[in-house]
């Protein structure tokens, strides 16, 4: 039964709907103090998971390691040096999910990849239509590559004060657009690392910010991508290389993803989550976007 | 000061005589009271005013307790839960003791919020009451609660086993807090809970979990001093 067909008043059926309750059977588990304040146990939360959808990045091995792929409702972290692919794995998740919403602070958004990306995932989707349906007639794909662009929509951003207006600015954007399912922040660190004398504020501005995309992550269900630039650390008499930001940013986000390189081939490791295991997988960079990788050597390492 | 209105019958003559005084007089010299009191014409019903507007003021603050109250308070009212994880409980004595903040520290994946999901389920399976676990970076993972509960609970019959996991699981309340004023209110909500619900005894929270603390609190107080050189 639904909630819509309660005989309660409109504002009380609206917050109940609202909330998240939109049939019957959800409303018996909880109690009554619960609902008044929205807290939610940990029994119906798990059901909630198990029906929540994940963003593939195009690659099997990757989205294994991921738990079947980037989370909604969650922050993930990806940081790796120049080059290793991070404004690629951005562009792929940006295509996969069909409604994403993509901001650049670097300016390395690439239409015309992201054209090219789309267009490889719609001949990969009829492909992959014909393949379910097992038919020789040719199959009609709703989807076209100038669609996926479409869906997509971009924001330059040029200093951190943008930034931070963006991010306050997204809580509205959201309920206008219902339908965003990702957003993508290519990159966080840019515009605090220049220019930024004052630590201490960079460090309440950062935090202030990964609350506030949290917070928008959990309203709206979203997956927020957050891809991040490493540094160099001096630990232990020697030089690592660690993400930047600092120590008081490693807390902020939900999960925390690190591409490096191992020889020649690029590998992606699940370094912080509360639920992945640690795990490492390769991955490559093709011309169709983000792919397995094609070596030979057993790629997935379990930790 | 107190109104006159504290007062049952709302006597003028006994309100007027007790604004005479300062709370500072009734809390030094209740004996001296008691003595101006009894020279005063309308003494009884000034002694039942002074009487009440001392009551109301003992109230207003616990009451003292001597070691041996601590002590019998501590044994029997003051539980300790035990975190599932032997080590830690070892350092701890036993566990987490009710009454007293624990503060888990550590860099990013240490483990801390994996400890809190594991003493949570612990602390839920034990059947010691709800767990209120106050969540500010979408961590909390129902599904690492359900392995927890799953490892601790003993019964190896796969039915019994879904029912010890969907009840300790729904006693574990979560709330996601994004700015330390939601946790306030939270908190606030939840002390009102326990107090108009204190003479039930059914309702108990022995554990409550703020994963993370800090991550509230950076954005107003964070950055200062000691955060200077590390970038």
């Amino acid at each position: 039964m639904e909630v819509s067909s309660l005989p309660i008043s409109a504002s009380q059926r609206g917050k109940l709907i609202s909330a998240g309750y939109t049939s019957l059977s959800s409303l018996s588990s909880v109690s009554s103090s619960d609902l008044a304040r929205g807290a939610h146990n940990a029994w119906d939360m798990l059901h909630e998971e198990e029906s929540m959808t994940r963003i593939t990045t195009s690659c099997a091995d990757l989205d294994n390691i991921l738990g079947g792929g980037i989370n909604c409702k969650e922050v993930t972290e990806i940081g790796g040096v120049p080059g290793i692919g991070k404004t690629q794995l951005g562009i792929q998740l940006a295509v996969n999910v069909q409604i994403p919403l993509e901001f650049d602070t670097e300016g390395s958004f690439m239409v015309e990849r992201a054209l090219q990306i789309a267009e490889a995932c719609v001949e990969d989707m009829s492909e992959y239509n014909r393949f379910l349906r097992n038919d020789f007639q040719a199959c009609q794909v709703k989807m076209q590559p100038t669609d996926i662009l479409e869906n997509i929509f971009y924001f330059r951003v040029c200093s951190y004060t943008e930034q931070i207006a963006l991010i306050n600015y997204l809580d509205k954007f959201m309920s206008e657009h219902k339908d965003v399912k990702i957003v993508i922040i290519d990159s966080i660190t840019f515009h605090f690392r220049q220019d930024f004398d004052d630590m201490a504020l960079r460090t309440r501005v950062l935090s202030g910010l990964a609350l506030k995309l949290m917070k928008l992550a959990k309203d709206f269900s979203l997956a927020v991508v957050l891809l991040n630039q490493v540094t160099t650390k001096y630990t232990g008499g020697s030089f690592q290389l660690t993400l930047a930001l600092g120590d008081s940013w490693s807390h902020s986000c939900t999960n925390r993803v690190i591409l490096y390189w191992n020889g020649n081939e690029r590998y992606a490791y699940i370094d912080k989550s509360p639920s992945l295991r640690s795990a490492s997988a390769s991955y490559s960079v093709t011309h169709r976007g983000i792919r397995n990788s094609t070596s030979n050597v057993k790629r997935v390492k379990m930790m | 000061m107190l109104t006159t209105g504290e007062f049952e019958d709302g006597d003028d003559d006994v309100g007027q005589s007790c604004a005479l005084f300062t709370l500072e007089t009734l809390a030094s010299t209740p004996e001296g009271l008691a003595a101006f009191a009894e020279q005063q014409p309308t003494s009884e019903r000034l002694k039942e005013g002074i009487t009440q507007v001392l009551n109301i003021i003992d109230n207003l603050h616990q009451p003292w307790l001597n070691g041996l109250e601590l002590l019998e308070d501590s044994l029997q009212n003051k539980h300790v839960l035990s975190t599932g994880f032997e080590g830690v409980d070892l350092l701890l004595q036993g566990g987490l003791r009710e009454g007293q903040l624990t503060e888990l520290v550590g860099p990013s994946s240490s483990g801390k919020t994996q400890f809190c999901l594991q003493t949570a389920a612990n602390v839920a399976v034990k059947n010691m009451g709800y767990v209120a676990y106050l969540d500010t970076g979408n961590s909390f993972s129902p599904q690492r609660i359900a392995h927890f509960v799953g490892q601790i609970s003993e019964s190896a019959f796969n039915q019994t086993k879904q029912k010890i996991i969907q009840k300790a699981m729904s006693s574990i309340l979560c709330h996601s807090v994004f700015d330390i004023f939601s946790m306030f209110d939270v908190l606030r909500q939840l002390e009102f809970d326990l107090r108009s619900q204190m003479d039930r005894g059914e309702y108990r929270v022995p554990l409550l979990i703020v994963d993370s603390i800090s991550s509230l609190i950076s954005p107003v107080l964070g950055g200062s001093g000691s955060q200077g050189i590390d970038p």
